[in-house]
């Protein structure tokens, strides 16, 4: 296989086809995303891509950017040669994410992304074999279906194949956080494959079994799947269980029996520490106004491709960052308040800012088959400029983690970074110290700047707030 | 479109509504076990055929009641000009 290809290590559970990132020649060329495709799906895909519901999703932009590479194509050649028939470019996600990352309304938009093509496939005679979201990703706040290579005809009579996937790993979540206040991301990062129906209806007792779609779509299967298991736990051979013929009438219908159910589904935001930071942040004015000037002042030296915002709250300075770079990760551990700039930024079309919800004390590691199959959060894209804004006091006193570790691990990636450090006589700091037997004296200014001139160089400073805190731009040391 | 054939099922359907509705009880009172060499994904073809049978009946009388609101307001249409 070609040095510069490597087959995506997330991408290997269908066997009709893969995908593959080619990295550039030139230094400055960018990495492009190959589809490997057999004998059999290259001839559907060639029907499929004439289809015009299939260009007008892709027009849209609910399905990623694909074309069909020449054969004489020099990267293409590169992927044939690992035994496919065909070949497709796809259009380059800029951060890949995983469900457990999205809020709620991020995963109920997913889903109804989901719904929706697979309706639409329906209705001209195609079908999609799995209903997953780690075929859906994000350009910005914007929703996008990757797994071209999913599609395939549909023959009348057989019924929504990814039905139970859907279920598990997009309804079921849903419900859990809709009908019952549960937080499904940890439950979602654990289930690889989704919540099967039989470990969620543990959930749901009582009267809780009445609430929307419950009954249907968690108790029912869980119901069949159970007494199935129970009657066939003992037997030699498993019991062959040929598919009734489905009409059009019932696949499609239960699609759109599910699509209300999931617009139905909802969430009050409530007001959490950061939901409303905008209102609640500890700052005059004059202050807030200085520390915007000195975000901006550094993140607009130079565009940059990649800018992440840990601990965004509700993405004020993720706003002025994306103005001067293409691309905005926001991440914070407060689900309401990220909740809250996914929102207003899927109203924005051509927002650049993607929100993701992380403990930054416990961030998404590597996991799934071989512990790679889903990347490590800072084993993605790396970025060129991290804002770590007032955050290093809560990694410090919420989550014990010493200054000298946290400031590491922002050297390890390799960027720039805008860190503000709030100081022991901010009342913030105040705040978190009192009623704590542990007072962290290691954690004061002078500390902080020896710690952090181990790994990066002080290339700019402000006061703020009459000196409870002070704003450093920092450049990585070599 | 065949939607026709779930007019044709009427008894059949009839059985597993009934089928779906006792199903449906004794959920709630049933607890689940874990498994290991079945299949969980194989209890889904009973699943969607009878939430597909419900679905299709809901599905049928959206259509033709359209169909049918269409026509009225197009007629009413007609009458105003």
């Amino acid at each position: 296989m070609d040095a510069r290809l490597e087959a995506n290590a997330g991408s290997f559970r269908d066997p009709v086809n893969r995908v593959y990132e080619v990295k550039p020649k030139e230094k400055n060329g960018s990495t492009r995303i190959l589809r490997g495709l057999n004998k059999d799906l290259l001839a559907s895909y060639e029907q499929l891509s004439g289809e015009k519901f299939f260009q007008k999703a892709m027009s849209k932009g609910q399905i990623v950017q694909t074309d069909l590479l020449p054969l004489d194509d020099e990267d293409a050649i590169a992927v044939l040669s690992d035994g496919w028939a065909g070949v497709l470019e796809h259009e380059t996600v800029p951060f890949v994410t995983y469900p457990y990352e999205w809020t709620f309304s991020m995963l109920k938009d997913a889903a109804l992304l989901q719904l929706d093509l697979i309706e639409q496939s329906l209705e001209n005679g195609w079908t999609l074999k799995d209903a997953t979201p780690y075929n859906i990703q994000w350009i910005g706040s914007r929703p996008v279906f990757i797994d071209v290579g999913s599609f395939m005809p549909w023959k009348e009579g057989e019924p929504w194949v990814g039905y139970r996937q859907f279920c598990s790993m997009f309804l079921t979540p849903l419900m859990l956080r809709s009908h019952l206040g549960i937080d499904y991301l940890p439950l979602l990062r654990s289930y690889i494959d989704g919540i099967p129906p039989t470990e969620a209806v543990k959930y749901f007792s009582g009267t809780k079994r009445l609430k929307k779609g419950v009954i249907s779509h968690i108790l029912f299967p869980a119901k069949v799947e159970n007494s199935i298991a129970q009657r066939e736990r003992d037997d030699a051979l498993a019991k062959k269980r040929t598919p009734h013929k489905q009409s059009k009438a019932m696949v499609v219908g239960l699609v759109q029996s599910l699509t209300r159910l999931v617009k139905k589904l909802s969430i009050e935001i409530q007001h959490t520490d950061w939901s409303q930071y905008d209102k609640t942040h500890s700052y005059q004015d004059v202050d807030f106004e200085a520390k915007k000037a000195f975000v901006l002042k550094h993140a607009s030296t130079t565009p940059r491709d990649y800018v992440w915002d840990v601990g965004c709250n509700t993405g004020t300075f993720s706003r002025i960052a994306s103005e001067n770079c293409h691309h905005v990760i926001s991440v914070d551990g407060d689900h309401n308040a990220v909740e809250q700039l996914y929102l207003a930024e899927k109203k924005n079309k051509g927002s650049n800012i993607l929100p993701l919800v992380m403990n930054l004390s416990n961030i998404s590691p590597g996991q799934g088959w071989a512990g790679i199959e889903r990347q490590a959060f800072d084993q993605r894209k790396k970025p060129d400029l991290v804002l770590c804004l007032a955050l290093i006091h809560h990694v410090r006193m919420s989550a014990n983690i010493p200054n000298v570790l946290f400031l590491k691990w922002l050297r390890s990636l390799n960027a720039e970074v805008i860190l503000e450090f709030v100081n022991r006589e901010d009342e913030m700091v105040v705040k978190l110290l009192t009623n704590k037997k542990e007072q962290y004296e290691d954690y004061n200014l002078d500390q902080f700047i020896a710690d952090a001139e181990q790994y990066f160089t002080i290339s700019d400073r402000a006061p703020l707030k009459g000196g409870k805190r002070e704003i450093f731009y920092l450049k990585p040391r070599s | 479109m065949k939607i026709t054939s779930t007019n044709k099922r009427s008894g059949h359907e009839a059985r597993l509504v009934l089928m779906l509705q006792i199903g449906l009880i004794s959920n709630l009172f049933f607890p689940s076990i874990a498994f290991a060499y079945v299949d969980p994904g194989s209890g889904s073809v009973i699943v969607t055929t009878i939430l597909g049978l419900i679905a299709a009946i809901g599905y049928t009388f959206r259509k033709y009641f359209y169909k049918i609101k269409r026509k009225l307001m197009g007629k009413k249409e007609e009458q105003e000009q």
